[in-house]
């Protein structure tokens, strides 16, 4: 394999490579004649980032074979990229063969002709005379997760440009975790409410993890009229939350920023997948000869039920909807009940999403039980399984797809409905860690090469 | 005066007394050999100027030379070679008083005080005088004064960017310890290489008319390595200014493997006396900076 790479395509490699290196630790390559993927999954399995570049992306692109892949540290990767872009020229990545040990990444770069006679630099290239040539130990073997979201079973989009997104999201503290965006039907106010309250269908709320101490913490809820800050929103019926990660979708945010993309979300219901894409203007990814996607895990527990509403308050009319700062203490007790009644509020990682690509694309329902238990090394998850081996055993009779649907009919009964759906969702322990074991894998990225699932 | 004082002794002459009207340069200067926070320095003064050395391990030797040119005023008065030893951060630090943005101060350095300090005083400010005592010490001998042999017949030597050469030795951070050095003739080209958990390979190639190898001089192809973090006590504190001048620096490869790497920091006045001249340099007005890196022993 190899490939050779200059101008702006390389400055969006660039850009790709920084943005992959914020998701995970280890990149995945996978080159077929038609196209390069490099694929990454961070520690705690939570977030998987995929960039594709079709052939005509690079000036120079060759596969011997059906298909080249390997897997290399990104924070090497990063360390070829550390050179400015502006003094390369061109960029070669060479895998020798397909047991090789080591990548070749080289770099040659410009010098600059000093014009002596006009007693000022005249700064143009004429010479490659820095050449650089970086060998970065690979794995030939790698541990390749796929996931692949079909767009178009997104119930929920919306579309916006990655400034005015940044800009919403400055109003949040910056050392939040996470967020809650929460999605309402844009046609279902009534016309005098509509006029209150602006028709601010989408709320942006930070999300606080309830089982720790919370009474100092700052809360910040944000109402979003989707025809002034959105390009594009779909959702219709029922309003849906989703509470994911903020860090890898900042990260995105830069990407699609610096591609000059807008971005694009793909969102059902809490629990399930958030997608991320960028949105060319010129047709989508007709233009352009690269793609990514982020998929995100979201919390499991809907927002939607720890009683507060999501419309607007009155008080956030004459704010006009800006950011409002509410701290009141019912949310709170609410809050304390959900983290007694719940104390499995965590996010669904990584082979939960891969049950779900799997089931998807067999075209199966939407509600796949995972295939199999994943090996994962912490041991606060054996606890869970060891104080939960009641629920681990009530996920063998598992409730046939035709009873859950009545039960999704009549989740407008009331609250206890939810309850019982919330119960089917906690069917698989083992798959999920919660915020505090998410950081402990974030230190745990910091190995050499993080521990991946043999299973898949 | 004397009348006044004691009939039986005579007041002494100092060692030295010299002004400069450019504090920052001499800042700029000692910066570029401050690879670590307390560092032992060892001055000595002569007829010619102030020499300043400091030493790491017994592997990593550095010298600032300030000529007397350097200085307005240099009146020496000392029989043979004074030497002493002083704290080159509290050094650096002190003179960073007398210095301020925009703003070129003239100092006093005077040496030896009434209990063997060096003194430094501002001289041109109209309502305030700042004024320090450094204390300083008996110097230690030197481990080792190198004498640097050049390795063949004709000097090994090879001048470069400063900027090019502190890209490339930041970069070989990331592979390893270890940085082999070679120069080779055809094509003429100078090779930085380190390997460790990944390899790292920079080639510096020659071409006439390009500024980046600005002189190449290599009439036996050599090969030496060296420990990473003497490597880059050599560039990495100089001064983003001076890097930003872009002169050469010098590194020539001596018997056994001795490198020498050399800068130039300019110490002339901040605003340049005529417009027409600002772009030249007059040699008396740079300060020599010399590194001396001895390399690894090779394992065989």
């Amino acid at each position: 394999m190899e490939l050779s790479i200059s101008g702006n395509a390389l400055k969006t490699l660039s850009r790709s490579i920084i943005c992959l290196a914020r998701v995970g630790n280890e990149l995945v390559v996978q080159a077929s004649p038609t196209q390069l993927a490099l694929h990454t999954l961070n520690a705690s399995r939570s977030a998987y980032q995929c960039i594709t570049f079709q052939s005509s992306f690079f000036d120079v692109y060759t596969v011997s074979g059906p298909q080249a892949h390997f897997s290399v540290l990104l924070k090497a990767v990063c360390s070829v990229l550390r050179t400015p872009l502006a003094s390369i020229d061109h960029m070669s990545v060479q895998l020798p063969d397909h047991d090789a040990s080591k990548v070749k990444w080289t770099l040659q770069c410009y010098s600059a002709v000093l014009c002596k006679n006009l007693d000022v630099a005249c700064f143009r290239p004429v010479h490659n005379s820095m050449k650089k040539t970086y060998w970065i130990t690979c794995n030939v073997e790698p541990d390749i997760q796929h996931l692949s979201l079909d767009r178009g079973r997104f119930p929920s989009t919306l579309v916006m440009h990655p400034r005015n997104l940044s800009k919403l999201l400055g109003n949040f503290q910056s050392s939040l975790q996470e967020i809650t965006i929460i999605a309402t039907d844009q046609t279902s106010f009534p016309s005098d409410a509509a006029s209150e309250i602006g028709g601010k269908a989408v709320e942006f709320r930070s999300y606080v993890d309830p089982t720790k101490d919370g009474d100092s913490l700052l809360h910040t809820q944000l109402w979003i009229d989707p025809s002034e800050e959105f390009l594009q929103y779909t959702h219709a019926g029922d309003p849906v939350d989703i509470t994911f990660s903020l860090k890898e979708l900042k990260a995105f945010l830069a990407f699609c920023e610096g591609c000059e993309a807008d971005i694009h979300l793909f969102f059902e219901k809490a629990g399930e997948p958030i997608l991320m894409a960028p949105k060319f203007g010129l047709g989508d990814g007709s233009s352009s000869s690269f793609d990514a996607t982020l998929v995100l895990a979201t919390m499991l527990v809907s927002q939607l039920q720890e009683g507060i509403p999501a419309e607007p308050p009155e008080a956030a009319n004459s704010t006009g909807g800006h950011a409002a700062e509410q701290v009141g203490s019912r949310p709170q007790e609410r809050s304390r009940q959900n983290a007694s009644e719940h104390p499995s509020d965590h996010t669904r990682v990584w082979s939960e999403l891969s049950g779900t690509a799997t089931k998807s694309v067999n075209g199966t329902e939407d509600r796949p039980q995972a295939q199999g238990q994943p090996d994962l090394d912490i041991h606060r998850i054996r606890n869970m399984e060891i104080s939960k081996g009641g629920p681990v055993g009530d996920t063998a009779p598992a409730a046939p797809p035709k009873s859950q649907r009545p039960t999704q009919i009549d989740h407008a009964e009331g609250s206890r409905v939810r309850v019982q759906n919330q119960s089917f969702s906690q069917h698989h322990p083992s798959n999920w860690v919660d915020a505090n074991e998410e950081e402990e894998d974030d230190d745990e990225g910091v190995e050499a090469t993080p521990p991946h699932n043999e299973d898949y | 005066m004397s009348s006044s004082s004691s009939p039986a002794i005579e007041p002494d002459t100092p060692d030295l007394i010299c002004q400069l009207d450019n504090v920052q340069g001499m800042v700029d200067a000692l910066t570029c050999v401050r690879w670590k926070r307390h560092q032992d320095a060892l001055v000595e003064l002569s007829e010619h100027g102030i020499v300043l050395i400091v030493e790491e391990s017994g592997c990593l030797q550095a010298k600032v030379y300030l000529q007397r040119e350097l200085f307005t005023k240099y009146e020496y008065g000392a029989q043979g070679r004074p030497r002493f030893g002083i704290s080159l951060g509290l050094l650096v630090d002190c003179l960073n008083t007398f210095s301020s943005p925009g703003h070129s101060n003239t100092i006093e350095i005077k040496y030896p005080g009434p209990d063997m300090e060096l003194l430094l005083k501002s001289v041109d400010t109209l309502n305030s005088c700042i004024y320090s005592e450094i204390r300083t010490r008996i110097p230690e001998t030197v481990t080792w004064d190198y004498n640097f042999e050049q390795a063949g017949i004709a000097p090994l030597t090879f001048t470069v960017k400063s900027a090019a050469l502190k890209e490339a030795i930041d970069d070989l951070e990331w592979p390893g310890s270890s940085v082999q050095i070679s120069l080779q003739k055809e094509p003429p080209c100078v090779i930085f290489r380190g390997e460790g958990h990944g390899d790292l390979q920079i080639d510096f190639m020659y071409y006439a008319n390009t500024d980046l190898l600005l002189a190449f001089h290599c009439d036996t192809e050599v090969s030496y390595g060296y420990k990473y973090k003497f490597l880059k006590a050599t560039t990495a504190n100089i001064p983003g200014n001076v890097v930003r001048e872009n002169r050469g620096s010098k590194l020539t490869i001596g018997r056994g493997g001795m490198l020498k790497v050399q800068h130039l920091v300019s110490v002339s006045k901040a605003l340049a006396p005529q417009v027409e001249s600002a772009g030249y340099q007059p040699p008396s007005r740079i300060a020599y900076i010399e590194f001396f890196v001895k390399p690894e022993e090779p394992a065989d």
